[in-house]
């Protein structure tokens, strides 16, 4: 029996990378094909494709790391880089679109009235709800922190419940924000303001049910005991893209709902 | 705390009957309900009371370590050879109906 005299990880050989990029051919020529032929089949397949091999391609993850033993030290330390990287590339995603909301709005042009809130624009009160979002935002900043200790610390029922607790203080979020669109007193469509606001909360709307759904593998894992004390960098990684996702919060509710309005 | 569960029940079946104006036919009593044996106090129990189930981790570890040359993606057996093949097929066929798709929107707007 071969072993190896190395301790990196020589994954297995995987479907997922081609299944995923046919997701990815199928979802963007299925939008295509639905703004120019009123049909929706390619875009959902692909949208299927791509569900299913986000799934297998984890799963299979947790098979190597926590099954198989492949995440020793110098493994676990790429991961890190890799999370840490693809949340520099979110940074930069959202970057874009302050870009965007800064240049319209320090500089109004005169077919927004030369001001900003625009002419016509009713902004949301930032010391309603979006100030409550706020708050619920940072409390499961907090409770994230409680679960990640409670891990470290061994704390087997704290840890589940105060990752619950933050799950749940997301949804309560997102369900917050979805009755906000609803009730909001403008549209994507009303002008840049529209565009700018939508397109930036709409973006990081999707981020915090990522991130939600994420926390929600990691309680999963936690109860079917995953993690140890020492070695749980999935939820680590889980636990810093939910900080990402509250202070992308932050810099939108003090740019376009606090300074904007 | 069960027999709080059940009272609640109870005075929930009852508020029922009465709110919908049904004439008790049938005795409002209901029996006593039982939801679990009683709780014990983790205190009394010790540390090896369970939470949310069994490690299974070890058999698992077991199970992911044969030497079967067997790859991750498949090495659970049929659940696994299941879904890989559906979702092959839908790869297989999606990429084909895409081309077809993209063969027919390229083609010039007859009129």
């Amino acid at each position: 029996m071969a072993h190896q005299a190395h301790a990196y990880h020589m994954v297995d050989p995987s479907p997922w990378p081609l299944t995923g990029a046919i997701a990815a051919l199928l979802m963007t020529s299925g939008l295509a094909v639905w703004f120019h032929f009123h049909s929706t089949t390619l875009m959902i397949l692909g949208t299927i494709l791509l569900l299913l091999t986000m799934f297998q391609w984890w799963r299979d993850v947790v098979r190597e790391g926590t099954f198989q033993g492949h995440h020793t030290p110098p493994v676990q330390k790429g991961l890190r880089y890799g999370m840490i990287l693809f949340i520099t590339s979110e940074v930069f995603f959202f970057l874009g679109f302050f870009w965007a909301f800064y240049h319209s709005s320090l500089a109004p042009t005169p077919e927004l009235g030369g001001c900003w809130p625009p002419t016509g624009i009713t902004t949301l009160d930032p010391f309603e709800v979006p100030l409550l979002n706020t708050a619920v935002l940072l409390a499961s900043g907090v409770t994230v922190t409680w679960a990640h200790h409670s891990i470290m610390e061994g704390e087997r029922k704290q840890a589940i419940q105060s990752l619950a607790l933050t799950i749940a203080l997301g949804f309560y979020f997102t369900f917050l924000q979805a009755m906000e669109y609803y009730e909001a007193p403008f549209t994507i469509a009303d002008g840049v303001y529209g565009s700018t606001f939508f397109v930036a909360t709409g973006f990081h709307g999707l981020h915090v049910i990522i991130g939600s759904m994420f926390l929600a593998v990691c309680l999963l894992r936690q109860i079917h005991f995953h993690f140890t004390s020492e070695h749980h960098f999935g939820f680590e990684a889980a636990a810093w893209y939910w900080h990402f996702v509250d202070v992308v919060w932050l810099f939108l509710y003090i740019s376009i709902y606090w300074w904007g309005s | 705390r069960d027999t709080a569960v059940a009272l609640v029940f109870y005075y929930f079946a009852v508020d029922c009957f009465f709110a919908q104006g049904l004439r008790p036919g049938v005795p409002a009593e209901s029996p006593a309900m039982v939801f679990a044996t009683p709780t014990k106090v983790v205190s009394e129990a010790g540390s090896t009371v369970e939470y949310l189930g069994t490690n299974r981790v070890p058999d698992l570890q077991r199970l992911f370590q044969t030497s079967d040359g067997v790859p991750i993606h498949l090495k659970r057996g049929v659940p696994d050879k299941l879904l890989y093949r559906t979702t092959m097929a839908l790869t297989i066929g999606g990429a084909l109906y895409c081309l077809v798709a993209l063969y027919f929107a390229a083609q010039p707007n007859k009129k």
